[in-house]
Formats: structure tokens, C-alpha cells, sequence
């Protein structure tokens, strides 16, 4: 009954307006019987970023994993019609031994792209993660921020058409955290990849997301797909907070009941 | 006062030599007598009052030197026995080095399958840990039986007593690779060889370095009780084998000399250990700082 198929490498004719990543009816029971979710709808456009948000147990990281490939569901579909993939996950998870540039490189690397062709690409995107002073610099020296942001180079250095994101930001502090956000947010208006973004935090699903997907446990599910009414543009317009703060409240109202 | 001092001292220095940087820059202390004064004089003012107050102590209650000799009577079984003490020596060095080496190798190649493939694993360890609980002076015996009395067998009983620190604590390493770098490896499409070789050998560097930290000691333990059993026969004889003739002339001062000289042969393997660890291990932190162009 499953089947993952991955069509074209780079969108080409009606696949530009077809989604990036779509899920029919996509469950997932582990062996021991826990059903981690039940079936599961939803498609992802290119572009777009969807934030998944819900208390521990709702099957939002079994979603991404499914997403990437790194489980198979139990019944349902994926269409994923991009191989242009980047997972980031919630430790910078750098190699300590290996400098900013060479960490940013490695994805790059394991994935057989020439020296000069990969060195270019991480320079290039540590300079967009503004990181460029320290292109030498060893894990062991970098702030927490300055680690996620050697992360987030090292996805966009594989120019990914679909990012998939596990509480990226979770482990920081609220101000590195905000300035991550709006990194991630400027990377994605140079690149404009698509993302799956898995958070605890409401308001940051809110802030970062266009649609929110919120989820609920036991078993996992999908409580509601929320739009958002002011989603982050490609022309970093003004931000209509009070709307912003309007969904956090809705959606925190939605989740009261649930266990966190 | 004098440390904050240095480190001013430092500071100027470092901006001298045009490293700009926003990161802490590692302040080593370049003076080599602040660096006596702190860590060599306090042990030995110590180790000097200790031999003071043994000597005193022994020629206070007149205690004969074969039950307790004085600290003059080991210098003297040092300087008269010297020459023929060392090439014992040397040959202990030999057996232990060498049984050192054997155990690293085989030590690491069995710990690389065993993390490689799982089946391996399943089948081999008990065996490993069987071998470790085996009591090394019941084998020995055995090893004499087989390889007959001689260097070989001192070194096969080295390697035997030293190789499991090595395997266990090499497999621990390369079993704790990070769970998110593995899949970051698996989902790049990296092969197995690539992901042993690339992330999980070098993620296992500390624990690998500690495995061998254990097995230089080890592996000196090993050489001389090869040398009790199978020393005892030959001609060519190790500390293990000097150990056992003096003890069984009670010449009391000698078998100090040996206990030093065994300890000497350790401290070599043990400080080279360490000083390959510092150096593999130092650069993850201290070099490599950025500089401005």
C-alpha cells in the first residue's frame, strides 16, 4: 500500500504548480502498536512554509521523517517531487573536528560534488549566514546562535527546494532565538525553498509559518490546518502582529486541553 | 598578581603580532620557570622530604636493608647494578612495546568490524570479555607451553592482557556517534565505509585514546609476569626475570631498582599515549583561530 516516489530532480513544465511534497491519507504505527499517527493529509507548495506545532507525542517528528524518507509509512502515500532536500535538526549537529567552512561543505561532499564547486557553495552561503569571519573557526569557539547558523548554511549550501526543520531554534535562548527566526525568514526570501517547520513554540509556528498545522496526540492527529492571516512575504512587508497574536491565542485555545 | 600580570603581558603580545580576533585568545604561559615554580618544585620538594623521612626512619629503628633498605641502599643497588639492570630493562621495553602495538592494532581492526557489522558484534564480544577475565598468570603457563620460553611469548602475553581496554573502549566510541550526524551521513547517501571512516573513527578519538592510555600500562604488567613464568628459563632475562632471582635472594634494594625501572619503562609508553592525545585532541579547540584578512 505505500509508495514514496520522487519525481524530477529540478521543476520542470506542470511540476512548478504541483505541490513539492503531498501526503494522502499517510499513517504510521510502530511495531510495539503505537499509532504515532493516524491518517495524515497534507500537501506543501514550493515555497511555502508550514509549521507544525503540537504537544510531545503527536507524530510531528514522525511526519518529517516520513517526509524524508527516514521511516516508511504504514499506509498511505507520499509524493515528493523534489530529491533537493535538507533536514536541520535540533543541535547544530557539526563535526567537532572540522572548521566552519569544511562543516558547511560536508553534505556537499558525501553527496560527491567536486572541491571547487563545494567549497564556492559553503562560502557563499556562510557569507549569507554572515558568518564569514569565521569560516576557520572550530565548533568549540562558536556562541549556540553562531552554531545553528553554521546549521542552517551548511541546508542552504545544497540549495534544497524543501527544508525540513526539527525544532531548529528550540535549544536556543529567546533572543538568539528571535534573530534566528528572521535569518531563517531572510534565507528564505533569497532562496525560497519550501519547509516543513516542527516547533513547541506557538507563537514561532505563528511567526514563521504560512499555514500552521496544528496537532494533537493520542493517537497522533491533526487538530486543524490554520492559514495564517499575515504570512511572512517575499518583499519583508510590515508584520500585522496584533493579527499574529490573534492566531497564538486561537491556536492556544485549541491545544488547552491537550497534555503538553 | 603575577598570573594577571602575565596575562597583560600577553594580551600586549598577541595584539602585537596583528591576531585580531573577537574570540578568547588561549593564554599560555610562555615563562618555562613559572610553569617549574608551579608544577615540578611542589612534587619535588615532596618526594625530597620523603626520602628524608624514610631514610631517617630506617636508620632510626636500625631496620636491616633486605627487609627494609634505606634510600641509599636503592642508590647503590642502582649504580652498581646499572649495567646489567638496564639491558633488562630494555628488554621488558621491548615485550611491552611491542605487545602495546599488537594490542592497538588488533585491538582497533576488531573494534572496527565489531561496530561495522552488528553480527560481529553479537559473536565476538562475549569472547572478548571472556579473554579479559581469564587470570593472565594461569595462561601464561600455557603460552610458554606453546611458544616456549622466550621474548615472543612475553609479548603475546602483553598484547593478550592489553587488547581488551583497547577493543572495548574503541567499540564504546564508535557505538556513541551522535544519532543526528549518522542520519546526516545516511541521508547524503554516504556509504557505511564512509560513515565509519569520516565521522564515527574520528568522533571516537577519546575514547580510543583512552583505551590506550589503559593498555600502556597494562601492557607492562603483561611483559613481566611473561617474564616470572617464562623469563625464569632463558638466558636473556627482563625485569620480570631479575625481579624473580632478587626476591629469591632477598637482595631487598635490587628488586626496588627493578620496581623503579619497570615503573620508567610505563611512564615512557604512558607519556608518548598522552602526548599523541593532546595533540590529536587540542586541535577540535585551540588551533584554527580565525584571523582577519
Amino acid at each position: 500500500m505505500t509508495t514514496t516516489s520522487t519525481a524530477a530532480n529540478r521543476p520542470v513544465g506542470k511540476d512548478i504548480c504541483s505541490p513539492l511534497i503531498e501526503f494522502h491519507g499517510v499513517s504510521k504505527t510502530f511495531s510495539n502498536g503505537f499509532r504515532a499517527l493516524t491518517p495524515f493529509n497534507l500537501s506543501i507548495d514550493r515555497g511555502e512554509i508550514v509549521s507544525l506545532v503540537g504537544p510531545s507525542g503527536c507524530g510531528k517528528t514522525t511526519v518529517i521523517r516520513l517526509a524524508a524518507g527516514l521511516t516508511a509509512a504504514t499506509d498511505g502515500e507520499i509524493i515528493r517531487r523534489t530529491q533537493e532536500l535538507a533536514y536541520v535538526f535540533q543541535d547544530p549537529t557539526l563535526l567537532a573536528w572540522r572548521n566552519v567552512r569544511n562543516n558547511v561543505a560536508l553534505v556537499a561532499k558525501l553527496k560527491g560534488v567536486g572541491k571547487a564547486e563545494r567549497n564556492a557553495a559553503a562560502l557563499a552561503a556562510i557569507e549569507t549566514v554572515g558568518l564569514s569571519r569565521f569560516e576557520r573557526a572550530l565548533p568549540r569557539q562558536l556562541s549556540g546562535g553562531m552554531k545553528m547558523r553554521v546549521s542552517l548554511a551548511r541546508a542552504i549550501t545544497s540549495a534544497p527546494e524543501l527544508m525540513i526543520m526539527d525544532e531548529p531554534f528550540a535549544a536556543l535562548d529567546e533572543f538568539t532565538r528571535d534573530n534566528m527566526q528572521n535569518e531563517l525568514l531572510r534565507l528564505w526570501r533569497v532562496n525560497h525553498f519550501g519547509a516543513m517547520f516542527i516547533t513547541h513554540s506557538i507563537r514561532e509556528a505563528v511567526y514563521l509559518g504560512h499555514r500552521i498545522v496544528v496537532m494533537a496526540s493520542h493517537p497522533g492527529r491533526v487538530a486543524r490546518v490554520i492559514e495564517s492571516p499575515n504570512p511572512p512575504t517575499l518583499d519583508d512587508a510590515p508584520r500585522d502582529l496584533k493579527a499574529l497574536d490573534a492566531t497564538v491565542n486561537t491556536i492556544s485555545q485549541l491545544l488547552a486541553g491537550e497534555p503538553a | 598578581m603575577t598570573i594577571s600580570k602575565d596575562v597583560a603581558v600577553m594580551a600586549a603580545t598577541a595584539a602585537e603580532a596583528e591576531v585580531t580576533t573577537e574570540l578568547p585568545i588561549p593564554v599560555r604561559s610562555r615563562s618555562t620557570r613559572h610553569l617549574w615554580r608551579k608544577f615540578v618544585l611542589p612534587p619535588l620538594v615532596a618526594l625530597v622530604i620523603a626520602l628524608i623521612a624514610w631514610q631517617a626512619a630506617i636508620t632510626l629503628l636500625s631496620l636491616p636493608p633486605y627487609l627494609m633498605p634505606a634510600p641509599i641502599d636503592v642508590y647503590d643497588a642502582l649504580i652498581s647494578r646499572f649495567a646489567d639492570m638496564l639491558p633488562a630493562a630494555l628488554i621488558t621495553m621491548q615485550e611491552a612495546y611491542l605487545g602495546f602495538a599488537l594490542a592497538a592494532i588488533s585491538g582497533f581492526v576488531a573494534a572496527l568490524i565489531m561496530a561495522r557489522w552488528n553480527v560481529a558484534e553479537r559473536g565476538l564480544y562475549p569472547y572478548l570479555v571472556l579473554l579479559q577475565t581469564i587470570p593472565i598468570v594461569a595462561v601464561a603457563p600455557l603460552f610458554v607451553v606453546w611458544f616456549g620460553p622466550g621474548q615472543a611469548t612475553n609479548v603475546l602475553v602483553a598484547a593478550m592482557i592489553a587488547v581488551f581496554p583497547v577493543a572495548a573502549n574503541t567499540l564504546q566510541g564508535l557505538k556513541s556517534t551522535d544519532r543526528n550526524l549518522v542520519q546526516l551521513y545516511r541521508m547524503a547517501g554516504a556509504p557505511p565505509r564512509v560513515q565509519l571512516f569520516s565521522l564515527r573513527v574520528p568522533s571516537a578519538l577519546p575514547q580510543i585514546l583512552t583505551g590506550l592510555r589503559i593498555a600502556s600500562g597494562s601492557s607492562v604488567i603483561g611483559a613481566i609476569v611473561g617474564e616470572f613464568v617464562a623469563g625464569v628459563g632463558g638466558g636473556k632475562g627482563g625485569l620480570g626475570y631479575v625481579i624473580t632471582l632478587d626476591a629469591n635472594q632477598l637482595r631487598t634494594p635490587e628488586l626496588f631498582v627493578a620496581v623503579l625501572l619497570a615503573s620508567v619503562v610505563s611512564l615512557i609508553l604512558f607519556g608518548a599515549v598522552a602526548l599523541v592525545e593532546s595533540q590529536l585532541l587540542k586541535r577540535w579547540h585551540e588551533s584554527a583561530l580565525p584571523t582577519e584578512e
